[in-house]
């Protein structure tokens, strides 16, 4: 049995912040059933690349959980949409605040029909505030919570985190937050609504940096690879690329003195006797640093930080990552079947549960593959599931590639 | 009533990871007790800026949580901490793995004591692999899963992520993890140890840049604020400063086009008919979005981006934050009172809920300030208090 083995999830959201969420719960077991619209379904679909017209993009996020294609305009769709929704413990939904009001199928909406729900909107700036009507994308998060100014070369252009980190925020914060509304309803019974926002996950995570501004007026730059509190602690250069060292404490910063770079008498030098000081000769420290290290290559130092057991590593390229042992080891890249995109390889899951270990039950779904299968489980017969789709509620891209049909 | 209240949480964490999950839990009200060894506690305690001598990067991620000062090594001590493990739904803990079972605090030992007990385990590489043993930081682990690779500008070097994305970023997987698990015990009884590493935390991240490289072989590359298929997404130059665009889709490059640059013609550019094509010209498209840019300040165009209703926002800096009336009105900035630092600010909780909404109820504990108030909760006398105290034991 998977921790969430029967919750039900209608999911109602695309592109990447609410379909990451839904990802994790769906990965620790709960039924996730993703609402899409036709014929184009989440705007992710259309992202390259295609295997046999499928987008990879879609199926990553997407995977252990059920696609039903539905109209929710048409009033038969909407009939469909409650008919789940009263079946449902949690719906998610990332429309822009206001749309799903619009559409009928808000939390009060759906509270009449099933009062326990947890219901949880993702949005750019939340459904409250001057700005709660903008859209948001990542970009706009990274750049309005200061990210931006945080990350890249002091001096240079702003840069943004590599990633759509604000989208992957927000998509954590709302599951932890649904899986506390969901112990709460344990408790209680009692259903919520709960929502978060791009704007506000990220800024959550600027932890040292609140606590340096708050406590002493700095402004965080952006330091290239640096540690705005602690050296040595960023990538040096080597022969053939870079090393991150990470000795920023007292102990750490002997051993690396001593074994790695073997320049015992930085411990008693004036510049460097405790962490306030390196810090104060940062660039020099750095300058010194770098000029032994990019006498070898990276996998002599990676080597000798291991073995003095200070912690360190490469500075990998993408496809280095994952053909690593490690990371094949702790089963990060796995691969899978897709019905219609056939051997695909998608990424593990992180956490590790000792008692019910998780895995990749299901690639992600086609548009619809799970149309008729779900409505089949919520009472419908096969004649009103075939109304439904001759009267265009419905929608299954590939009928007729079912297994069986 | 706060959705977690009346869940006991042992927080045996330090520094960052461990004690964001453990915060995380206690923002939504699980009573979180956090051990701290006595030599000076949690090592972000020795992090500045200080105020009155008590760290303010220790202060924002060890809010709502309570302090015990409790010596692990002593044998006395271990059995406090055993009594508190009986009383207790989850642990969190941070050590390097090895390091639990040397202190006799592993999960196995602890599972005996009290099989209820969900026990999170957040490491640098995770407790199985080569590489289990070694030790692992954020910077280390953004090194290691491609993301330095992938941030900062193609001809510079390196860039890691304005903040520690991994560490936080393993915090919250821990952190649903153990909710789910402790779902999961509600409906079963039985805990379980749920395992998660920094380095692989940060992987499912890579959704599009996943597809790209398993589904085309592509390795994503640094691109400075770019995104890497769409355009115009990114920072521009104005006048004064920068902003962000974020015209992802055709509908907002047209009305951006007409009405915010006022270049109808740009809609006919063959370089830029499609998103597509606009991202493979990103050059070209920056060189001229700035010529126009840069004749007006920041303001004057996110006005006009507003107007036409085209995503774009500003670059802030934290001073920005702190002033903006959005983050005002959704209660992104808090006070708290500290005992010793006195009134401080801190970031709010970012999840907003229609039951009781979870807020800082109190400040990061000083060392040991809830040592004997918690340990008399468990039936240990003032005398005894004392006796523990004289030896070292507590703080």
């Amino acid at each position: 049995m998977l921790p969430l083995d029967g919750v039900k999830i209608l999911d109602m959201t695309q592109f990447l912040a609410g379909p990451y969420c839904t990802m994790v719960l769906a990965d620790m077991g709960a039924e996730v059933t993703k609402i899409e619209r036709f014929p184009s379904g989440d705007d992710s679909r259309r992202l390259a690349p295609f295997v046999n017209g499928e987008s990879y993009c879609a199926a990553i996020p997407n995977r252990n959980k059920k696609s039903l294609a539905l109209d929710l305009k048409h009033p038969r769709g909407k009939e469909v949409f409650f008919r789940l929704a009263e079946r449902a413990d949690v719906i998610i939904e990332n429309f822009r605040p206001g749309t799903t009001r619009k559409l009928g199928v808000d939390y009060d909406a759906v509270k009449a029909v099933n009062p326990d729900i947890i219901y949880c909107s993702i949005s750019g700036f939340g459904q409250t505030g001057p700005l709660a009507h903008q859209g948001g994308f990542d970009i706009i998060a990274q750049g309005f919570t200061g990210l931006m100014r945080m990350t890249g070369e002091p001096g240079g252009r702003p840069a943004k985190v590599g990633i759509a980190i604000a989208d992957l925020a927000a998509g954590n914060a709302a599951a932890q937050g649904i899986l506390a509304a969901y112990v709460h309803r344990l408790r209680t019974g009692k259903g919520q609504y709960l929502e978060t926002s791009l704007v506000d996950a990220v800024l959550a995570w600027t932890v040292w940096e609140s606590g340096a501004y708050f406590g002493g007026g700095e402004l965080p730059e952006a330091t290239g690879t640096r540690h705005r509190r602690s050296t040595p602690y960023q990538a040096y250069r080597t022969q053939d690329g870079y090393v991150t060292v990470g000795a920023g404490n007292q102990r750490l910063w002997e051993r690396f003195c001593r074994q790695v770079i073997e320049r015992p008498e930085w411990i008693e030098d004036p510049r460097f006797l405790d962490l306030g000081l390196r810090m104060r000769h940062i660039d020099t420290l750095e300058r010194e640093i770098e000029a032994i290290t990019v006498q070898r290559p990276t996998a002599y130092w990676v080597a000798k930080l291991d073995e003095a057991g200070v912690p360190g590593g490469p500075v990998y390229r993408y496809d280095e990552v994952l053909a690593h042992p490690h990371v094949q080891a702790r089963e990060m890249v796995v691969e899978l079947d897709h019905p219609i995109m056939g051997r695909m390889r998608s990424l593990g899951l992180p956490v590790k549960f000792q008692g019910t270990p998780l895995s990749i039950r299901t690639p992600g779904p086609w548009l619809g593959q799970h149309t008729t299968e779900t409505l089949r489980e919520a009472g419908y017969s096969a004649e009103e599931i075939q109304a439904l789709y001759d009267q265009g509620v419905v929608y299954d891209k590939y009928p007729d590639r079912h297994a069986g049909a | 009533m706060l959705p977690l209240e009346g869940i006991r949480v042992l927080d045996l964490s330090q520094i960052m990871a461990g004690p964001f999950c453990a915060m995380v839990l206690a923002d939504l009200g699980a009573d979180v007790i956090k051990i701290e060894k006595p030599n000076g506690g949690d090592d972000s305690r020795q992090m500045g800026p200080f105020v009155n001598g008590e760290s303010v990067c220790y202060f924002q991620i060890n809010r709502n949580k309570r302090g015990v000062c409790l010596n692990l090594k002593s044998a006395e001590g271990l059995e406090l901490f055993y009594e508190l493990v009986k009383t207790a739904d989850i642990l969190i803990e941070n050590f390097r793995p090895g390091v639990t079972k040397s202190l006799k605090i592993d999960y196995e030992t602890l599972h005996e004591i009290n099989p209820g007990l969900v026990y999170g385990s957040i490491s640098g590489y995770g407790q199985t692999g080569p590489y289990a043993h070694k030790g692992g930081f954020d910077l280390i682990a953004q090194g290691m899963t491609g993301l330095m690779a992938m941030t900062g500008y193609p001809d510079k070097p390196p860039a890691k992520a304005g903040v520690a994305v991994y560490d936080i970023g393993a915090g919250l997987t821990a952190a649903y993890g153990i909710l789910a698990a402790y779902i999961q015990k509600q409906r079963t009884g039985i805990g379980q140890h749920v395992d998660v590493s920094l380095a692989e935390s940060g992987l499912p991240w890579y959704a599009w840049e996943a597809a790209a490289y398993f589904g085309a072989g592509e390795l994503p590359k640094r691109t400075g604020s770019r995104h890497r298929v769409s355009a115009p997404y990114q920072a521009y130059r104005t006048r004064d400063g920068y902003v962000v665009l974020g015209c992802a889709n055709q509908r907002n490059w047209e009305k951006f086009c007409r009405q915010v640059v006022n270049r109808p013609e740009w809609l006919d550019d063959p370089r830029f008919r499609t998103n597509s094509d606009r991202a493979r010209h990103a050059d070209d498209l920056e060189v001229l979005i700035e010529e126009v840019f840069g004749t007006q300040d920041s303001a004057h165009w996110l006005e006009r981006c507003e107007a036409a209703g085209v995503p774009a926002g500003p670059i802030y800096t934290l001073d920005d934050v702190v002033r903006d009336p959005h983050y005002l009105a959704r209660d992104m900035v808090v006070e708290v009172e500290h005992p010793v630092i006195g009134r401080m600010k801190m970031f709010g909780i970012p999840t907003k809920y229609s039951e009781e909404q979870p807020t800082v109820r109190r400040a990061a504990p000083l060392l040991g300030q809830h040592t004997d108030e918690v340990l008399s909760e468990l039936g240990v006398g003032a005398d005894r208090l004392q006796a523990l105290r004289d030896r070292g034991v507590i703080r």
